[in-house]
């Protein structure tokens, strides 16, 4: 384990709490009236999938956990888990769906992921910069909002719904950033 | 995308915006009806009033000859209003922005913020509480005015939770909060090396160069604000002395400063105090803060000699608060952060 300090917090980092592995989901800096600087973060428990926040001094060191990254292939959706295989041992493991939650529309079975490692357990993914993925559902006819500057929005393979431009049709593949949900180009 | 192509593209966000406006205008009637003269404090001075917890910004003003004077950005209009106290003024208020660095990366936090001050002469603490419950209800018949909010003026909804602004609001003690939510004997806490196996038995990690006011606020952040302003506004009343810089001590009680903040819905909206008039013990706490700011590394400044000054003239029996302009345009146009209340969040211009 490294000790960082909340100079260092990032989000997505594992960090110790209490005795448990969190990761941590959100921080923000808060300054009491008359009083030093403190660190919000909200931390979703690895093992409870259950997010609570806790208030760290500024400069407060934290211990930071060593996590792995490994390459898996998604295969299925098992109950409130998801399954995915290591691509060079075939061991499989169970990823729950609350350590992958904003990913999940975007998951296509055997496609590869950078997964992240705990010991044993799976913990979460690493956010590729750019998921490529086929427009299945697209209105040819739709005039879109042109307030908005001429966007209409699109269903991919995945049910993930993008707001794309006009000249996206059915049958596409588009690049979108899975951080955001936005529309990065078409392939 | 920066606010105003998102404005361009998404217009029906307009009145959100505009609740600035309106809360602006609705401040200045409240204190224009109550006959308080508005004052423009300088935002570039020379003293900021030595407070070791906030952080400057630092200009130069240049003479004729390029010779250069350090000046900083006003980080409260309090002093500014104070010495127009002594001269006589009465009754006045302040509505401008002020200036605090290292406040980045925060949802209520913007460098350069919005800020109301006021003062009344001959009154305590107390009075100024129920002119908080007032201005809120004043501010909240105004907006109903303006548009049918299709809601009661006497309440308002803030992130999906009903909040009644009706007065008497929930007062506190800290002592009570602290024994409500935190199960902490708060006299005891009050002795360091109580306080740090208190936070220590509570699993914070204490070391050796953690303070009182660190573990004060570690144990108020995570175990008592959360449970603030909830379904009604909470005053939170009765502060330990080492957290009022500038407020008097309350005299039955040596250990706690007459100050109150406020909360609604978790967002601290205001700070008051009954004013500290003796110059002494000013000038003592000044030259604390400013051994503190050179401790911490932080820019160095002059405390204001003239100030003191004015307080040896004599500040009248006084009291007054600084309220968060931004954070009740916040409550008021149901805005989760302070960057969604702003034409041109500092995130936007700097980052």
């Amino acid at each position: 384990m490294a000790t960082i300090t909340t100079a260092q917090f990032k989000k997505g980092n594992f960090i110790e709490f209490r005795g448990e592995p969190h990761q941590i989901a959100d921080f923000q800096f808060v300054n009491p009236g008359k009083g030093s600087a403190f660190v919000r973060a909200k931390l979703k428990g690895l093992k409870s999938g259950k997010v609570i926040e806790f208030t760290y001094k500024s400069g407060e060191s934290v211990e930071e956990l060593p996590i792995n990254t490994r390459e898996m292939q998604y295969l299925y959706k098992e109950n409130d888990s998801y399954v995915f295989m290591d691509n060079f041992s075939y061991e499989q493991y169970n990823v729950p769906e609350t350590m992958i939650e904003s990913f999940i529309k975007y998951l296509k079975p055997n496609d590869t992921y950078q997964m992240l490692v705990y010991g044993e357990e799976a913990v979460g993914i690493r956010f590729p910069k750019k998921v490529w993925l086929k427009v299945t559902e697209a209105d040819e006819g739709a005039r879109g909002n042109t307030a908005t500057g001429a966007t209409k929005t699109v269903v991919v393979e995945t049910g993930a719904v993008i707001t794309v431009p006009l000249f996206i049709k059915e049958g596409d593949t588009i690049g979108i950033d899975p951080e955001t949900g936005t529309y990065l180009e078409r392939g | 995308m920066t606010t105003w192509r998102t404005l361009k593209s998404h217009p029906e966000l307009w009145p959100r915006y505009f609740v600035r406006e309106r809360v602006m205008r609705a401040i200045r009637l409240f204190f224009e009806e109550r006959h308080f003269h508005e004052v423009e404090a300088p935002l570039l001075i020379a003293h900021p009033p030595a407070e070791s917890y906030l952080d400057v910004f630092e200009s130069k003003l240049l003479n004729r000859n390029r010779k250069a004077t350090p000046v900083y950005l006003s980080t409260s209009p309090e002093v500014p209003l104070k010495k127009l106290m002594v001269a006589g003024i009465g009754n006045c208020f302040s509505l401008t922005k002020s200036f605090r660095n290292m406040e980045t990366q925060s949802e209520t936090h913007n460098p350069e913020f919005t800020i109301l001050e006021w003062y009344r002469v001959g009154v305590d603490y107390t009075d100024i509480m129920r002119d908080c419950e007032e201005l809120l209800l004043h501010i909240s018949e105004s907006l109903k005015r303006d548009v049918d909010m299709g809601k009661s003026p006497e309440s308002l909804v803030y992130q999906g939770k009903q909040v009644d602004l009706r007065s008497p609001w929930e007062r506190l003690t800290i002592a009570e909060a602290f024994k409500t939510y935190a199960r902490v004997d708060f006299g005891e806490f009050l002795d360091v090396k109580v306080a740090r196996r208190i936070a220590e038995g509570k699993g914070y990690r204490v070391e050796a160069q953690t303070t009182w006011e660190e573990l004060y606020n570690q144990v108020f952040l995570n175990e008592v604000e959360p449970h603030l302003g909830h379904g009604r506004p909470t005053i939170l009343y009765e502060f330990p002395g080492a957290l009022g810089a500038l407020a008097r001590k309350k005299p039955s009680d040596q250990r706690f400063a007459e100050r109150f903040e406020f909360y609604v819905e978790g967002l601290e909206l205001g700070d008051c105090y009954s004013e500290l008039t003796d110059w002494k013990e000013q000038e003592e706490r000044f030259l604390g803060e400013i051994k503190e700011i050179k401790r911490l590394g932080k820019t160095m400044y002059d405390y204001d000699h003239d100030f003191i000054e004015a307080l040896k003239v004599g500040l009248p029996e006084s009291s007054g608060i600084a309220v968060g302009v931004d954070r009740l345009i916040m409550l008021f146009a149901d805005a989760k952060t302070i960057q969604e209340t702003l034409l041109f969040p500092a995130d936007e211009l700097f980052l």
